[in-house]
């Protein structure tokens, strides 16, 4: 299964990766603004993508509005620092799957994760 | 209390509750703060490395988190796993940890509260500017032996 990883901190991107690697999961990308993360989605078409909201050039609620007009199969998981309910339920009503709050524990990741995954 | 006091009471333990969240949950080591005071714009404190971020919609300014070096090392240690990290990762860290802070304070004021993506600056910046008229509250606070401030100065 492929993932890429969209986040403007490389710190995150790097916890990201690094708390899933228990998980058979190819990293085909990291991308730093919804920009990149368009541009990487058409090239290495991945199956999943971990997506924040609050970036530059083009934040991740745009972005999901993309991606969902390019591949709507993809699974996004969003995890975003933003704590209100109403930016949770606008994620999920443009076609996220899930919806995680930072900071995010490894754990809360990986249960995060299992969700998606095994969701049909 | 006046209302001013209130207000400042209010808002100080927003973000207090906020960063507390943040490191106790990530590393289980909570942060202390110490008695928080208002401070002019020309008297800001900073310390080595700081992450700050814009405020517009409802509130407008700025609110900052400044560290030394050491502190976000043992942050990205501690949370990240990254055994070796470099100068940019540390300010990297210090951008992702005022964007959360700042961010989970949605919870309360709901999201007309708009956060900026976050700058960040190692020594004092060329151009740190409060919006005019609007109270600068400091909160000093230490995360195991580190010593921090969070600023806040939001209408």
């Amino acid at each position: 299964m492929k993932l890429l990883i969209v986040d403007d901190s490389s710190m995150m991107r790097m916890t990201i990766e690094q708390h899933l690697s228990d998980y058979d999961l190819e990293i085909v990308g990291t991308a730093g603004n919804g920009k990149e993360a368009l541009e990487l989605l058409k090239e290495t078409k991945p199956d999943v993508i971990t997506l924040d909201i609050t970036m530059p050039e083009m934040d991740g609620l745009e972005c999901l509005d993309e991606i969902m007009k390019i591949d709507p199969s993809v699974k996004v998981m969003v995890i975003t620092a933003l704590s209100d309910k109403l930016t949770g339920l606008k994620a999920l009503k443009k076609g996220a799957r899930e919806y995680l709050y930072k900071p995010v524990t490894p754990n809360e990741l990986k249960e995060g994760f299992d969700l998606l995954l095994n969701r049909k | 209390m006046s209302n001013s006091e209130e207000q400042f009471e209010k808002t100080v333990n927003i973000f207090i509750d906020s960063i507390d969240n943040y490191f106790t949950k990530l590393t289980q080591s909570p942060v202390e703060t110490f008695a928080p005071f208002v401070k002019k714009p020309e008297e800001l404190l900073l310390r080595e490395c700081t992450g700050m971020i814009g405020i517009a919609g409802v509130k407008k300014g700025l609110v900052y988190i400044s560290g030394d070096l050491a502190m976000y090392e043992e942050l990205i240690k501690d949370y990240v796993g990254y055994q070796s990290p470099k100068e940019n990762d540390m300010l990297d860290m210090a951008g992702e940890l005022s964007n959360v802070v700042a961010g989970n304070v949605r919870e309360v004021y709901g999201d007309s509260f708009l956060i900026s993506v976050p700058i960040v600056f190692k020594g004092k910046p060329d151009n740190l500017r409060f919006p005019d008229n609007v109270p600068i509250y400091v909160i000093p606070f230490k995360w195991r032996s580190y010593q921090a401030y969070m600023v806040v100065g939001i209408q």
